[in-house]
């Protein structure tokens, strides 16, 4: 393993790191926020024209031939810049969910398409009762003579308001509503029978709550049977791209207050000098960089792991990094004191980010308790225990 | 960045895990392996290490050591956990060992390495003073030369196994200087030298792992000086940089969590194993994501050694803050999964009869490292001490 960035990882990243430092300081991303559209349409095209939105995508397809590092270092810096844009929903997850899904040439419609921005499609998968977490759907697919049907209703579509169409997931005929096969499907926008409903988010990012009454699909994407495993590969790619943000997140926050510590004055000095303030900072910087390494772990399972493996590990680094970035997060603000907890100042929309992404891509606990329950299953499978007597 | 794992350490993982199968005998394995082992057990251990040219293991192929990286030392620490060999030495290994490489001369190297590598002379570490904790360059353990000797008067404390060392390396004050951490030399001695006297302290786990050491007009010949006179603190410097990657005690962590999986398994809870109850398993799991995180750290950390740069000067301390906090909970959970007798009180059978408690084999030891593990926090730096170095480098406070 190598940790460091090679010379083209870190022309990737200088270049995203020069994109936030000239367009996104803290007054132009409250003036973004404010103006209330879900980011810039300008930031896109150029999300677009440096190569981001398909980094991490096969270059038969328009893509740039990168893999889940890439997507990592541009998700880095976007946490560190609070980039509202739907990167995440649009470039990563459903461009990737897409690709895991599509047969060759449904990749060959659609990917050149979002890659180069002219097209965006959100992925609708989570319901009210599914907190994010894919194997449960309600929402179901019937058959017509002009092809699939769908009812449902979907929640938290990650850039959801600004699409031309939607992946959803739903229940194939004849199944049992708990498990069984998923089908993705392709919806456009602006399909009859289709309702969706802006939700704002606490990061100043935008979802959709969407309603299908009836609504005719445009196509399946691939197989059924890959349907909730396409889904898996999706979220896999998705949840590392939110880890890579949150560890750009605390790294920002840190540095914000350890500036904001050394200023501030009471009692006539630093307050950077009382030890109490230096400590907390100590294990905040400690708790980052075990993140960091989570993250890593996350990545070495992209390259080492099969896909079910890797979808377990991402789901553990997922909730083990939104934890420790909730906490960071909140601790800047105490540091601050008042100042803090104020619209105007930065740290406060850090935590609100750590918050959202807890959410996002199934709740923190939710996915821990589905570790915890295929950790029984380990156990079961195993009996004995005797699997587990020797190292990795 | 690349995350593809290196063939080579699969195929050296390999080779390591053969020899542990086919070399190891069965008399000096135990499962789950103990935290610190006999001391005919190590060295049983060392020697068969030794016959097979694998006698230091963390040392450079032109130091008489395997040569290993840092990457194959620690797929070798994970596997001897794993197969539960006895510990090393590792106050020779991995403190001392690195000091006479880069500071002996060869004839003190030509003295000292051949009977270590035998599994002969063990080592203990003559740091800590009773005035001299974490300020430790104050301390006050004096050595005047007369001749061709220091003569060596003051008192150490905290000193691991010196009940069973044949050798101490110290630090002892050579002058008074404007700067305390000038006038410190570091020394070898003979604890069988006349004018020594150890003291043991019993420690809240029950077992006797420290002692004080005392120093009355000992006579060491002043060719056991390493280095120069008063170069004693940079010395000390270099060795406590070369400990960084250890001191997350990894091996020992992946001890606990065998531990913590077997016992999941085998305790049972209304009728049915722990790790059926979703608090259990939950707990169980997000130990086990914690591990890996550590696990990582401590291959970054080992990364980083020999580099400069403020995240390379912390990330020892930060990973030091990580890991002895995981050992205490983890340590204190499995005391939990015991449910009624993690309360029993185990008695060592190292210190005293052998008994025969309900539960015996799977609760014995488990309180008593829970017990030493909040010595943790406190040896090699404290983890106050550590913040203090963190919030310096990193961000300047």
């Amino acid at each position: 393993m190598q940790f460091e960035l090679s010379s083209e990882q870190q022309l990737l990243r200088d270049s995203v790191a020069r994109f936030i430092a000239e367009n996104y300081d803290a007054t132009q991303r409250l003036a973004l926020v404010k103006a209330d559209e879900g980011g810039s349409g300008a930031n896109w095209q150029g999300f677009a024209a440096n190569g981001w939105l398909g980094a991490a995508l096969p270059e038969q397809f328009s893509g740039f031939g990168g893999s889940a590092i890439e997507t990592a270092i541009i998700g880095q810096q976007f946490g560190r810049g609070l980039v509202i844009e739907p990167y995440l929903g649009c470039a990563v997850l459903a461009g990737q969910t897409l690709l895991a899904a599509a047969t060759p040439s449904q990749c060959d419609r659609w990917l050149p398409a979002l890659i180069d921005g002219s097209q965006r499609l959100a992925l609708a998968y989570s319901e009210p009762s599914s907190h994010g977490m894919p194997e449960i759907v309600e929402t179901c697919a019937g058959h017509s003579p002009k092809g699939y049907v769908l009812h449902g209703r979907k929640t938290l579509v990650l850039g959801g308001p600004l699409v031309d169409g939607y992946i959803v997931s739903a229940r194939l005929p004849s199944q049992p509503t708990s498990r069984g096969c998923v089908g993705l499907f392709l919806v456009r926008a602006d399909a009859p029978g289709l309702s969706a409903m802006r939700l704002p988010l606490h990061d100043g990012t935008q979802a959709a709550e969407i309603v299908l009454d009836a609504v005719l699909a445009q196509e399946m994407l691939g197989d059924p049977d890959r349907g909730l495993q396409a889904l898996r590969e999706g979220l896999s790619h998705a949840m590392l791209s939110l880890c890579a943000e949150l560890i750009g997140a605390m790294e920002r926050t840190l540095e914000i207050t350890a500036e904001y510590l050394r200023n501030r004055k009471q009692f006539n000095v630093p307050i950077a000098s009382f030890q109490s303030l230096q400590h907390r900072m100590a294990d905040m910087a400690a708790e980052t960089e075990l993140a960091r390494s989570m993250l890593f772990v996350a990545l070495a399972s992209f390259f080492n792991d099969s896909a079910n493996e890797r979808y377990e590990t991402v789901s553990s680094a997922k909730s083990f990094i939104c934890g420790i970035a909730r906490s960071v997060c909140a601790q800047s603000i105490q540091l601050h004191g008042g100042i803090g907890m104020t619209e105007e100042y930065s740290v406060g929309h850090y935590f609100k980010r750590a918050v959202v992404a807890d959410v996002l891509l199934g709740t923190g606990t939710v996915r821990e308790a589905a570790a915890a329950q295929q950790l029984q299953k380990r156990f079961s499978d195993a009996r004995t225990g005797a699997i587990y007597a020797r190292a990795p | 960045m690349d995350f593809t794992v290196d063939p080579a350490f699969v195929s050296f993982r390999t080779t390591v895990r053969d020899f542990l199968q086919n070399e190891l005998p069965r008399d000096l394995a135990s499962l789950p392996r103990s935290i610190s082992s006999e001391r005919s057990e190590t060295a049983g251990w060392q020697r068969l290490l030794t016959a097979h040219g694998w006698g230091a293991p963390y040392w450079p192929t032109n130091r008489g050591g395997t040569g290993w990286s840092v990457e194959q030392q620690i797929i070798f620490d994970e596997e001897c956990a794993a197969a539960g060999t006895p510990t090393l030495d590792n106050f020779a290994h991995k403190l001392l060992g690195p000091v006479l490489n880069h500071f002996a001369t060869d004839d003190q190297r030509a003295e000292h390495v051949g009977p270590t590598l035998a599994g002969e002379r063990f080592w203990c570490q003559g740091f800590s003073e009773p005035g001299s904790g974490s300020d430790l360059a104050s301390l006050r353990t004096r050595a005047e030369r007369d001749g061709d000797f220091y003569v060596v008067n003051g008192q150490k404390i905290w000193t691991s196994y010196a009940h069973r060392a044949d050798w101490i390396f110290l630090l002892v004050r050579t002058s008074q200087s404007e700067k305390k951490q000038l006038g410190i030399s570091f020394l070898l001695a003979d604890m069988k030298t006349p004018g020594i006297t150890v003291r043991p302290i019993m420690s809240i786990d029950g077992r006797h792992h420290l002692n004080e050491v005392f120093f009355d007009n000992v006579r060491v010949p002043a060719a056991n000086l390493i280095g120069r006179e008063g170069e004693g603190w940079s010395i000390t410097k270099y060795l406590l940089n070369n400990e960084h990657a250890s001191t997350a005690e990894l091996p020992m962590l992946q001890v606990f969590l065998r531990r913590m999986q077997k016992l999941a398994g085998e305790i049972q809870l209304d009728g049915r194993a722990l790790v059926e109850h979703p608090q259990f398993a939950l707990r169980l799991s997000r130990f086990e994501t914690e591990m890996k995180a550590v696990s990582m750290m401590v291959q970054r950390t080992a990364a980083l050694h020999g580099q400069d740069g403020a995240i390379a000067h912390a990330m020892g301390s930060m990973l030091k803050l990580r890991a002895t906090d995981l050992q205490q909970r983890i340590s204190a959970f499995i005391v939990e999964m015991l449910g009624d007798y993690g309360a029993v009180f185990y008695p060592c059978p190292y210190e005293g009869p052998a008994t025969s408690l309900p539960l015996q084999e799977l609760a014995a030891g488990a309180a008593s490292e829970m017990f030493l593990r909040r010595a943790s926090t406190i040896y090699g730096g404290t983890n106050e001490v550590q913040r203090g170095i963190v919030a310096k480098a990193l961000f300047g406070l």
